[in-house]
């Protein structure tokens, strides 16, 4: 029961009406002159006392006149059952595309029986065709032609996207929401469940959707192995120090023997058995990856021997390069700094990065091109440099600033801009030294050791960060890590030093984990994208102001954006399988190996308890058990009582009208002119 | 046809207390000749044994001289009572639902009475008005404009102050020296019990005395259409009062009150009508000749 205009009930305020009018109203009585007041009794009869008793049932009828108009006006209606016409509701047949209907006939058996749903529909039905994968894409309009029906089921094929059965309830919430009429959906899917979203509200249907699931596949779960994970290198500089491992997973397998096999460009380069664990996980190891310099595609596979056979590779892509240069520049008597960060960067870095140290004074004709990124440690240094270096950031180059005391003698640092004010000296205070005060763990400079624990530092020159951001500071809020972007490029600001004398940061671990992030965030080696999996986002550019145009090439050596999208577009979802080629404007190329998202690997079936609920989530308990039966009947249709809100006002407004009659007759017999 | 006249409402249009009162007698006896009850004229009536202390005057001398028999030979028309009206003039006898008030109709009605009394029948009329206290006395008299002082003083009779009966009537004890008819006219809104005892004494010098009580229609069955504060002309007092008790109670009370007075006045020996201001007046007409023709 509801109301179909509950904003009518605001005309219960009229009730006060009455009440007031009755009880509350003052009785004022215009005094009449009597010849003696000998035969009357003075009573305790206030007007107000006097009226309640007497206009009670008047009252009474009145505010149910008025309570009997407003409930009218808000149109009072109860669901009542009747007889469902099949032409009234729409029909939506939705066959499930996820990744796991590659597996034997599961999606020819889904189409086979959508095309038998369509064909016996009933006459003149609209009916719409859709596919599931990670969302909801419809293929048709609302339409009464077999035909368009039947070639869109035809076109449907399986693609690589997780089912997502929650995006399905979603997208039935907002169709309903748009248009209210009743509408019959046909699930044809095997069933997964790990297609089920992690809340189970997100199921939740609205009562107008009547959800029927048709099941494909073996009852039963099916065993499947998979290669889950591929651990490798994206960028190598030693072919033989490379490793490449694999975990093989089996979903209600029998334990087996399984050969792993690494293929780089098309060719088989390595092949290892492996025995693999009843229903359980087995890691492969491959030694060594000879690749050719520049990208190659790559995948590790399996003999799975299965009925998915999709899933028995990963896809992987390794980059092999020469150790990029970088470019220290220090004081011609600081030979400490040199030594620190050449040791930090070779611990760290796998060997990735050749260092090259110059003095200040040599570093006016340097070329800054050739190199990954450039430090500079607590120098002044030439103009001629400062210029080099502004076109070398500007143009995309990185840049790591140490201000130690130094440094901050300039009025501005170098390239950042940025004003020096007054250093801190902590071994004179009292304290001897300050700490890590806070800190941002999510930047990537600091993403595997943010803390820096038990790091003293005696010197933090003192600069206005102005916009940029401050990735650290001290515990009296100094800030000691800022990060500037300047055109293209980015530049860290270290406002102490790296020589072990205005802190003992180079004597502690987190020195080394800190060079070597920032090693890797300054290079550009942080945002290759070499492995992803289907459904997720390619990043194209960072900056978006900048039109600059980024090309993507999916695996059939397509360009799947158009030319404004390439200009724009600040990513790229993948929806595919396979090797996607992204150009990006500054040179770079990189090669993402997309993967279908391993859950769909996993067979196992919904319990039909799940069915029932969801099925059942729109009607209550009675729509449950309609759909287990619908459930338990392939297709077809059958008439079925559906709730109708039937409204009832007029029975009120009745009510109203014999309430008006007895107030009419109560008030006259109270109010009108007595006569004897 | 002049029987109209007698109803108050038409009375009321007239100004000239004189020509209301001749009106209302003049319609009042042409009523008369159709009833042989109460036929008056100087017509012999009777012979009566002279008894010591008659008076000689009163003696037939020719049955004296032919059978020397001292008789006294009476005739109708020489009955001599006079006629004192007492008029209550309190606040209280302003109460009007209708054109004529209380004070008013007791005015017609007095008025009518001394016409008929001193112009018809040549009795001596007196008046006395009073409230708490005697506010105007006139003498008995049948001296001629004896009629004019009696409308001239009803005329002037307005209510001004509270009833009480006591101390007005114990002077009129001393004005009613001669045996006659005393009419009272008031609305007796007392205890009937007190009215009665300040009244009866009149009737111990041989008075014939009867109480015309004036009510209005509206103290008889007041009727009120929803509750009403009503303030008493004479106390100022004010009470709220609904129309249920006004319509239940109150009619029981005055019921009872005015059976109560006419119980107690028909035991005192006092004549007790009531007067209702909505009714002609030949009542208080009927009721003087009644006890006139009684005394003859």
């Amino acid at each position: 029961m509801g109301l179909l205009s509950p904003w009518f009930l605001a005309g219960l305020g009229a009730l006060a009406l009455p009440v007031y009018l009755h009880l509350l109203k003052r009785h004022k009585t215009t005094p009449v002159p009597f010849s003696s007041l000998m035969f009357f009794e003075r009573r305790t009869q206030s007007s107000i006392k006097h009226r309640r008793l007497k206009y009670l049932a008047l009252l009474a009828l009145r505010l149910l006149l008025l309570l009997l108009l407003t409930l009218a006006f808000a149109q009072p209606f109860i669901s009542r059952e009747a007889k469902a016409n099949p032409a009234e509701k729409r029909l939506l047949a939705v066959v499930d595309q996820s990744f796991s209907m590659r597996a034997g006939s599961r999606l020819a058996d889904a189409k086979s029986q959508a095309q038998t749903l369509v064909a016996s529909r009933a006459n003149g039905q609209l009916t719409q065709v859709a596919a599931l994968g990670s969302r909801l894409k419809m293929l048709t309009e609302p339409t009464v032609e077999s035909g368009a029906l039947k070639g869109a089921i035809d076109g449907i094929e399986a693609g690589d996207e997780v089912g997502a059965y929650g995006e399905l309830s979603r997208a039935l919430r907002m169709a309903i929401a748009n248009d209210p009429r009743p509408m019959e959906v046909h699930l044809f899917t095997d069933g997964q469940k790990s297609a089920l979203p992690s809340g189970f509200a997100d199921l939740a249907l609205p009562s107008a959707v009547a959800l029927k699931i048709h099941t494909v596949g073996p009852a039963k779960s099916e065993p499947n192995w998979a290669v889950e994970t591929v651990n490798a290198p994206s960028i190598l500089w030693d072919t033989k120090k490379a490793r490449v491992q694999a975990t093989i997973t089996g979903f209600d397998t029998p334990a087996s023997k399984r050969t792993a096999s690494l293929v780089v460009n098309g060719a088989i380069a390595a092949t290892k058995s492996i025995d693999v664990p009843a229903a359980g996980r087995a890691t492969v190891e491959f030694q060594g990856l000879e690749v050719p310099y520049g990208i190659s595609k790559c995948e590790v596979r399996i003999d799975a021997a299965d009925k998915l056979a999709a899933d028995d590779r990963v896809l992987f892509s390794v980059q092999r390069s020469d150790p990029k240069r970088v470019l220290l520049v220090h004081e011609g008597r600081d030979t400490r700094s040199p030594i620190y960060f050449r040791a930090a960067l070779g611990a760290a870095a796998e060997a990735a990065f050749t260092l090259d140290t110059i003095t200040a004074d040599q570093s006016s004709g340097v070329d800054t091109s050739k190199y990954a990124f450039i430090a500079m440690a607590d120098v002044i240094p030439p103009v001629a440099f400062v210029e080099k270096a502004q076109r070398y950031v500007a143009g995309g180059g990185s840049l790591l600033v140490a201000a130690g005391p130094n440094a901050a003698k300039q009025s501005k640092i170098p390239v950042l801009d940025l004003p020096v004010t007054e250093g801190q000296y902590y071994s004179r205070a009292g304290e001897r030294f300050s700490v890590v005060g806070e800190s941002d763990p999510t930047h990537p400079s600091l993403r595997r050791a943010a803390k820096w624990e038990g790091v003293k530092f005696f010197y933090a020159a003192g600069v206005d960060p102005q916009d940029s951001r401050v990735v650290a500071r001290l515990s009296d809020r100094t800030p000691l890590l800022i990060e500037r972007k300047i055109g293209e490029g980015r530049a860290l600001l270290f406002t102490s030093t790296i020589d072990n004398v205005a802190n003992d940061f180079p004597l502690h671990p987190s020195f080394v984990a800190f060079i070597d992030q920032s090693a890797r965030y300054l290079s550009g080696m942080e945002e290759r994208n070499a492995v992803t999996s289907v459904g997720s986002h390619l990043e194209l550019r960072s900056a978006k102001e900048r039109a600059v145009s980024v090309e993507v090439i999916d695996p059939d050596g397509k360009r799947p954006l158009s030319l404004r999208e390439s200009t724009q577009a600040q990513s790229f979802q993948v929806t595919r399988g396979g090797f996607f080629e992204v150009r990006r404007a500054n040179g770079r190329n990189e090669m993402a190996a997309v993967n279908p998202d391993r859950r769909e690997s996993d067979l196992g079936a919904l319990p039909a308890e799940t069915v029932q609920l969801w099925t059942g989530s729109g009607a209550g308990e009675a729509g449950a058990v309609a759909a287990k039966a619908a459930s338990d009947t392939p297709s077809g249709f059958q008439e079925e009582p559906v709730k109708k809100p039937w409204s009832f006002w007029w029975y009120f407004l009745l009510a109203a009208a014999l309430a008006t009659v007895g107030e009419s007759i109560f008030a006259n017999q109270y109010l009108g002119v007595q006569r004897e | 046809m002049l029987q109209r006249f007698l109803n108050p409402s038409v009375l009321a249009s007239v100004s000239n207390l004189e020509l209301i009162a001749k009106t209302v007698v003049d319609g009042f006896v042409s009523g008369l000749h159709e009833s042989p009850d109460f036929g008056f004229s100087q017509e012999f009536a009777e012979y009566r044994q002279y008894n010591p202390g008659d008076d000689l005057r009163h003696v037939d001398w020719n049955v004296f001289a032919r059978s020397e028999k001292m008789v006294l030979k009476r005739f109708r028309g020489e009955t001599n009572s006079p006629l004192t009206i007492l008029l209550d003039a309190s606040n209280s006898m302003r109460m009007a639902s209708h054109t004529v008030s209380k004070i008013d109709y007791a005015r017609y009605a007095a008025a009518s009475i001394a016409y008929l009394a001193g112009k018809q029948q040549r009795d001596a009329v007196g008046l006395i008005v009073f409230d708490d206290q005697v506010r105007n006395y006139i003498q008995p008299s049948t001296r001629q404009g004896q009629l004019h002082r009696i409308l001239h003083g009803l005329e002037h009779a307005e209510p001004a102050a509270r009833t009480d009966y006591a101390k007005p009537f114990a002077h009129c004890m001393e004005f009613l020296r001669r045996r006659g008819i005393v009419a009272v006219l008031s609305d007796f809104l007392d205890d009937p019990e007190m009215v009665i005892k300040t009244i009866e004494p009149l009737r111990y010098r041989g008075n014939e005395v009867v109480m015309l009580q004036v009510l209005d229609p509206q103290e008889l069955q007041p009727k009120f259409n929803s509750s009403v504060v009503l303030i008493d002309m004479e106390t100022d007092e004010s009470i709220e009062v609904t129309p249920e008790y006004a319509q239940t109670e109150y009619r029981e009370k005055m019921q009872r009150h005015l059976a109560a007075l006419e119980t107690k006045a028909r035991a005192a020996g006092i004549d007790y009508h009531l007067l209702v201001t909505d009714r002609p007046l030949d009542t208080a007409l009927r009721e003087y000749l009644a006890i006139r023709r009684g005394r003859m």
